[in-house]
């Protein structure tokens, strides 16, 4: 990763954090009493993009850590929770919708780990059956961080003090040294996004290769940790299916398929605001002129009926190497699950329901009457 | 004198003060008719100058300016023409001093054609060019092209200036309201001979905005996706054929084109809506009952509007409901 700006805001200056990563970065930081002051640097770039992602600001959350997964009424949705450590991600994939989600994106992280632990600490220390799914994998990648900052052992070592709550890393790195010898008790599972070689080659770029993320996976399982896989966002191409194929064969000759907690499937979507933004920043992409719709809730989807032929072809695949294989399918609906896996999550108790009994059984937890 | 155009009015120019103007007899092989610098008409024909020029003599004469190997034009082009046309060796005209201010010329220029008709879009953005060239300063330019009457509006002045930096063909199509100006602009990030491919499509097809709109966009995705140049799809022979057919009606044409690219563009959405079609045929609906599919066939729930006058309608139209929902052809398309 390569940040060339460093910005600070002025009322975390002095926190020992900000020094610690700004000794790490090695990097002159310019103080700053607000945001705007980063995003008026980062729009007068030629590629304010770009510039956002080598452009690192320093400040503090002063809202909640924990946000619900903004879902969909007209979807079916997880019931994830995101912890909010940061935002935006250093690597360039085509269809990042985080490219449009903040105006202007820039990589902004919070050092005010203190106050993190404590909404953590109010939340993981309550009397509860029910069970937590949290990760910090939304609004950026979970361990670009690793390089800086001591957040995902922080993390990892709380949530290994409790048994209601499941912290999910997701990443597209191989970031994974700083995870050896953590005692995560099971509490912590190490995701990977998973594409074809061809889809990490032309639209994720300065992202880890398929295969150094399967043996990043195959290591953490080594050390203990639970699996989970985002097969997300799926895409169409001449040939794609004969390549997940090929990266689900790969995926299961390099960890067990008992370890994994969950395989989320989704195909590729966005809002329309990003067509634009990959026609000027990616002009070689070709994967916004598919047969896209707009869905209910806005965003551009495949067609349903190419959605639905991926997924079966894809959950087959899963299944001959899995048959009990936890998977499901982020925002979609029942007509979707149906016709995709053979059952819809209301028959077996909703879709949070069947992702907090296979968190329990693969990660040790209290799951509530 | 009938037919009068900007050029050949008999209107009196205001010649800028302080600046030396003298009438003379000049050689037209002194005049340079390939300097466009001061060129604001788009009227390039000059018959309807011809008879009354012949008939009555010049009776405005043309204004130049001085240069080192002769004369420059700056009100007057057509005029000239003309006259070289009927053979004149020599004409009169108002000649400005080699140093004279060339933002006055410009003003001038403008003036003439301005000041006597509305000017079109391209002479429009020809004369604002032409302020942006010599005026020196934002101050005056803005002044000159609110007395001019152009646009002083800071977007529209913007989106008019590019109008006569845009290829030949893009500038004809606006001038034969083939096109407006949003697609011009549009078209003129295109390369030339894409851009006039498309002006020609549209002039043949005779499509208003939003259908021009999106057939470019049609066409552009369908060349990306394909990795083909867009005057390389245009000329493939199913368009072709279509665009060729003479005695066919031109809304058949639209109709037929838009179709084809469609399908092209979106094999599987077109193949569904096609399959759609055929089985809500099967169901004979009959002109009082509408079915309404999902929008792309996304969601889960479908319309159905009924149109009637009396129980007795309503009556019958619940019967065919009853049959609708037992006919096989409503499983294919809730399925």
């Amino acid at each position: 990763m390569r940040i060339s700006k460093l910005f600070i805001n002025r009322q975390v200056a002095d926190h020992p954090m900000t020094r610690s990563i700004q000794s790490r970065l090695k990097l002159s930081a310019k103080i700053v009493q607000n945001a705007q002051q980063v995003y008026e640097a980062v729009s007068s770039a030629p590629d304010p993009v770009q510039q956002g992602k080598e452009t690192l600001y320093l400040t503090q959350n002063r809202g909640a850590f924990l946000k619900s997964c903004p879902g969909t009424r007209h979807y079916t949705c997880c019931d994830y929770q995101i912890l909010h450590i940061g935002s935006f991600c250093h690597m360039d994939c085509t269809y990042c919708v985080l490219q449009t989600y903040f105006h202007p994106p820039i990589l902004q992280y919070f050092v005010n780990h203190e106050d993190l632990m404590a909404e953590l600490d109010t939340v993981l220390g309550k009397a509860t059956t029910k069970i937590r799914r949290i990760g910090t994998g939304e609004f950026t990648d979970s361990l670009i961080w690793e390089l800086w900052t001591d957040v995902s052992r922080l993390l990892i070592q709380r949530f290994a003090a409790q048994k209601h709550a499941v912290l999910e890393l997701k990443t597209k790195t191989t970031a994974i040294e700083r995870l050896q010898n953590l005692n995560h008790n099971h509490k912590t599972i190490a995701a990977w996004s998973l594409n074809t070689d061809h889809i990490i080659h032309t639209q994720e770029r300065a992202t880890a290769s398929l295969a150094a993320r399967l043996k990043a996976a195959a290591r953490c399982e080594a050390w203990g940790y639970p699996l989970a896989f985002h097969f997300d966002p799926l895409i169409l191409y001449d040939g794609c299916e004969a390549d997940y194929t090929r990266v689900i064969e790969r995926l299961y000759s390099q960890v067990s398929a008992d370890n994994i907690v969950w395989i989320s499937l989704g195909t590729l979507r966005f809002p329309p605001s990003i067509k634009t933004v990959i026609q000027k920043r990616f002009p070689d992409s070709k994967i916004i002129y598919e047969e896209f719709i707009k869905g209910p809730d806005g965003k551009m989807r495949y067609f349903k009926p190419l959605r639905i032929k991926m997924y079966r072809k894809i959950v087959a695949c899963i299944r001959d190497h899995a048959p009990n294989a936890v998977i499901y399918l982020c925002m979609e609906d029942d007509d979707v699950w149906r016709k995709s896996l053979g059952f819809i999550p209301d028959d077996i108790g909703g879709l949070p329901h069947m992702l907090d009994v296979s968190a329990a059984r693969h990660c040790d937890l209290k799951l509530g009457e | 004198m009938d037919s009068k155009s900007s050029d050949d009015q008999d209107v009196s120019l205001d010649i800028p003060s302080g600046q030396s103007v003298r009438y003379q007899a000049i050689a037209q092989v002194d005049i340079d008719t390939d300097d466009f610098t001061f060129r604001i008409t788009t009227r390039s024909g000059i018959e309807d100058l011809l008879g009354s020029i012949q008939k009555t003599g010049l009776i405005q004469p043309p204004v130049l300016i001085e240069n080192p190997a002769g004369y420059t034009i700056v009100c007057g082009f057509r005029r000239i023409a003309a006259c070289r046309k009927l053979g004149w060796t020599r004409l009169t005209a108002r000649i400005l001093e080699k140093t004279v201010d060339r933002f006055k010329a410009a003003q001038l220029s403008i003036a003439d054609n301005a000041f006597q008709r509305s000017l079109n879009l391209v002479e429009t953005s020809r004369a604002l060019k032409l302020l942006d060239d010599f005026a020196p300063d934002q101050q005056q330019r803005r002044e000159a092209a609110k007395a001019l009457g152009l646009p002083i509006n800071g977007s529209l002045s913007l989106a008019v200036k590019k109008i006569c930096r845009l290829p030949l063909p893009v500038q004809e199509g606006i001038l034969t309201d083939t096109i407006n100006l949003s697609m011009a602009l549009e078209l003129g990030g295109l390369e030339p001979l894409t851009a006039e491919g498309l002006v020609r499509l549209f002039d043949q097809l005779k499509v208003g905005l939003n259908k021009q709109r999106e057939l470019l966009l049609l066409l552009k995705e369908i060349a990306e996706r394909e990795q083909i140049t867009l005057p390389q799809l245009i000329a493939e022979k199913p368009l072709q054929e279509v665009l060729k057919t003479v005695e066919m009606d031109r809304a058949v044409k639209r109709q037929k084109v838009r179709s084809y690219l469609r399908q092209r563009r979106f094999p599987a959405i077109s193949k569904a809506e096609t399959e759609y079609r055929k089985w809500v045929k099967q169901l004979k609906l009959g002109n009082n009952i509408h079915l309404i599919p999902p929008k792309d066939f996304e969601g889960n729930t479908f319309g159905m509007t009924l149109r009637f006058s009396n129980r007795q309608d309503l009556s019958d139209l619940n019967k065919k409901i009853e049959e609708i929902i037992q006919h096989p052809a409503l499983g294919k398309i809730l399925d």
